[in-house]
């Protein structure tokens, strides 16, 4: 399932009055920045996602130009899939505006594929307002180029014996984990769509892609993808990212808002009972220049000290620019669950005990009393 | 600038400064190697801003000068010249024209003047020791040394000269490598410097087993090493190292030996199936027997029995096996001293009547 033009969609719904008008969702004209989305009706002019946004008012100035609004975004895309979720809960949230569902067993409550896809689209519509692209196929990757096969509000059902002839005429670049450089070899060896990618010698693919990723796209070619759907229950990492209402130069305040998002992560984690090996920082400059850096570690911690610890280790080691920054985000993934643990020199066992103790305090305490009240560390504010 | 060269000459030097010349550089002129041409001796420099290396080359120049070139771009030509091609250099405004028989290059320059270099170390203590044993000393340790930690302190060696002393101290925190040398580390109180890993691997790769002495030179901020073809010269990392001396047990009470070699070979077999990820092995040691044991996420399974000399109580730990197999790999003695602490402890490995070098590594709950 994939939502047509996911955020220009819901400023729609937010404004009636942008209906039937090109919207562009991304920085303001005039500013620098790009688009981050553009309604069918922007489309039209052809205005793209990732264009610059004074390319965009040039094409046409017209449109609707909108700041995104992550928040709203995030809230239609937790309905959208709380409306899944009364269909079956197997479902994985792919990205904010996709999702895969196994559909296997609900023909026998619903009938076949072509009326659980209608009932998909009914439903989120009915709910939200949004339409909504949906594919049905064998594997995820089929159902995912069904997804995108007619656009917007559409429905394509592709039965197993249908798959070669659907993936024949497709240009390769549909393909997963096709990037600029394959591409241009592709290119190089006159491979334009599925079928000549098909009946090209895998020898001579290895020859110029690689083994391994010759034998992933011949498996490609053939229709061959992966059918597991990871439903909601694993998560794959806990996130928090604060916005900031007037772009921010001063490193205290972004230190202090590093400080408040590591304990929010750090409480879901331990409430949830994960602990991750990866921190990830993230940092967005005015302008909607983007930067994510990671640091994987051996050991695992849901511990707020040591996330704020790398997480500003990585933001003053990652050469970023010098920027006024929009937005600063933290998270942990990676779960070790059960997995050997390395005990550490000069972490010993029973400072990670004591530690223990202090979280747990702190958890408890933000239970009763709401969070932030209690920190590791916090500065004591002027005038308290 | 003007000099003519043997292409052998010129190649040995580039080779060996041309590992501090990163590939992408934040500064143009850090691609370039510089070259001081006095009368009769030309000097290569290049440098990173951390790690600076130095080679000289005796060789009659007819005009002095000093220029920086390409670094990478003037190593590949000499090196695919024919051998022992003889080599014309010389500068004119801003291009330097290399030519040698029928082939002519003209390279790019930028001004010497551009070149960050670090001069003289500042009050720096100085001593001087065998050039194979102060490899000996790196090889000992620095492979224990931490990559990309967050402890910053812990991605470098520490070195220690203290009283007749100089020490090495590696540590990741998982595992930890220290190793002592005789020397006579000149006077002042002792001092704890930390020399950034990539400096020390440039240096064990320079390093050779010849038993000529190389100087050493320590500065509040930088560390400089001389030997005969070379000069080292490595910023200091700024940060205090962990008290290692606490966290190193002073005695253990189970003690075995093992012969190194059938310990290396066993511990190589049984890492085949030890999970790729996380490289957790089991070790079971009771009378006489140790058990090494893996196995991975494909349910496969590793078993290796040693015999060895061991009368103590029955212990089972867990250990990361990359860890134990790089100690056991610098041992020299072809016994292997194991000193462990019941269930799920530290293990320490020594060799017999040696205690200059200690290995120590941490258990893992597997």
């Amino acid at each position: 399932m994939d939502l047509d033009a996911f955020f220009a969609s819901v400023e729609q719904q937010k404004h009636p009055e942008y209906q039937g008008r090109p919207v562009v969702v991304g920085a303001q004209p005039g500013q620098r920045g790009v688009v981050a989305a553009a309604s069918y009706e922007a489309r039209r002019h052809g205005i793209r996602s990732a264009m610059p946004i004074a390319e965009a008012y040039r094409r046409c100035p017209d449109a609707v130009f909108v700041r995104p609004d992550m928040d709203r975004y995030r809230q239609y895309s937790r309905h959208v899939l709380e409306v899944l979720e009364t269909l079956s809960p197997r479902i994985e949230a792919a990205s904010i505006d996709e999702a895969y569902m196994d559909v296997s067993g609900l023909e026998k409550l619903m009938g076949p594929p072509e009326i659980i896809g209608r009932e998909i689209k009914q439903r989120i519509h009915t709910e939200t307002g949004l339409t909504a692209s949906v594919g049905i196929g064998p594997n995820r990757l089929i159902a995912k180029l069904g997804s995108d096969y007619r656009k917007p509000d559409g429905l394509t059902v592709i039965a197993p014996q249908q798959v070669l002839d659907f993936l024949a005429p497709m240009p390769v670049a549909n393909l997963r984990g096709l990037g600029r450089q394959t591409q241009k070899i592709f290119e190089r060896l006159g491979i334009e769509t599925v079928e000549q990618l098909r009946t090209t010698p895998l020898q001579r693919l290895q020859q110029h892609l690689g083994e391994k990723a010759a034998a992933g796209f011949s498996r490609q070619a053939l229709g061959i993808a992966p059918d597991v759907i990871h439903s909601g229950q694993g998560r794959k990492s806990i996130s928090k990212e604060t916005t900031y209402g007037a772009d921010v130069r001063d490193t205290t305040v972004l230190h202090d808002t590093l400080r408040r998002l590591s304990a929010d992560v750090a409480r879901t984690a331990r409430k949830e009972g994960l602990s991750g090996r990866v921190v990830t920082m993230k940092i967005r400059f005015a302008g909607f220049e983007t930067y994510t850096r990671q640091y994987k570690s051996t050991t695992s911690t849901h511990d707020e000290r040591e996330i704020l610890k790398t997480a500003w280790r990585l933001f003053q080691d990652s050469k970023l620019p010098k920027k006024p920054v929009r937005l600063i985000g933290v998270g942990i993934s990676d779960w070790q669950d059960g997995q050997p643990a390395q005990t550490d020199l000069f972490e010993q066992p029973r400072q990670q005990e004591d530690d223990k103790q202090v979280l747990k305090t702190i958890d408890a305490v933000s239970e009763k009393f709401g969070k932030g009240l209690l920190q590791v560390g916090a500065p004591r504010k002027q005038g308290q | 600038m003007k000099f003519s060269i043997q292409r052998e000459a010129l190649l040995k030097p580039l080779q060996h400064v041309i590992g501090v010349v990163e590939r992408r550089q934040t500064l143009p002129v850090l691609g370039n190697v510089l070259l001081n041409a006095t009368k009769k001796n030309v000097k290569l420099t290049a440098t990173d801003l951390e790690v600076e290396l130095q080679a000289q080359v005796n060789v009659a120049v007819t005009e002095i000068g000093d220029i920086t070139l390409p670094a990478r771009k003037l190593l590949d030509i000499c090196r695919t010249l024919p051998e022992e091609a003889q080599l014309d250099i010389s500068v004119k405004k801003d291009r330097c024209l290399v030519s040698s028989g029928k082939s002519r290059f003209t390279l790019s320059t930028l001004p010497a003047t551009e070149f960050p270099v670090i001069d003289k170390l500042k009050t720096p203590r100085k001593f001087s020791l065998p050039e194979n044993e102060l490899h000996r000393l790196l090889e000992n340790t620095g492979f224990a040394m931490a990559q990309q930690d967050v402890r910053y302190y812990l991605n470098g060696l520490m070195l220690e000269p203290t009283g007749k002393l100089l020490r090495a101290v590696a540590t990741d925190g998982h595992r930890l490598a220290l190793c002592d040398l005789a020397a006579s580390v000149g006077d002042g109180e002792s001092q704890q410097v930390i020399v950034p890993r990539k400096g020390v691997q440039e240096l064990q790769r320079l390093l050779e087993h010849s038993d000529n002495d190389v100087s050493v030179e320590i500065s509040s901020n930088h560390i400089r090493i001389t030997t005969a073809e070379l000069r080292f010269t490595s910023k200091l990392i700024d940060g205090r190292f962990p008290d290692y001396t606490r966290v190193i047990p002073k005695s253990l009470d189970k003690q075995l030996l093992i012969n190194r070699d059938l310990l290396r070979q066993a511990l190589t077999r049984t890492s085949i199936l030890s999970n790729e990820k996380y490289r957790g092995i089991r070790l079971d040691i009771s009378k006489n027997n140790v058990k090494i044991q893996a196995h991975n996420p494909e349910q496969e399974e590793a078993v290796e029995e040693l015999e060895v000399d061991y009368s103590g109580d029955s212990i089972e730990t867990g250990y990361n096996i990359s860890y134990l197999i790089e100690a056991a790999r610098v041992v020299s003695n072809e016994n292997i001293e194991l000193n462990l602490q019941g269930n799920d402890g530290i293990c320490i490995i020594k060799q017999p009547e040696d205690s200059r070098s200690t290995w120590l590594v941490m258990p893992m709950r597997i």
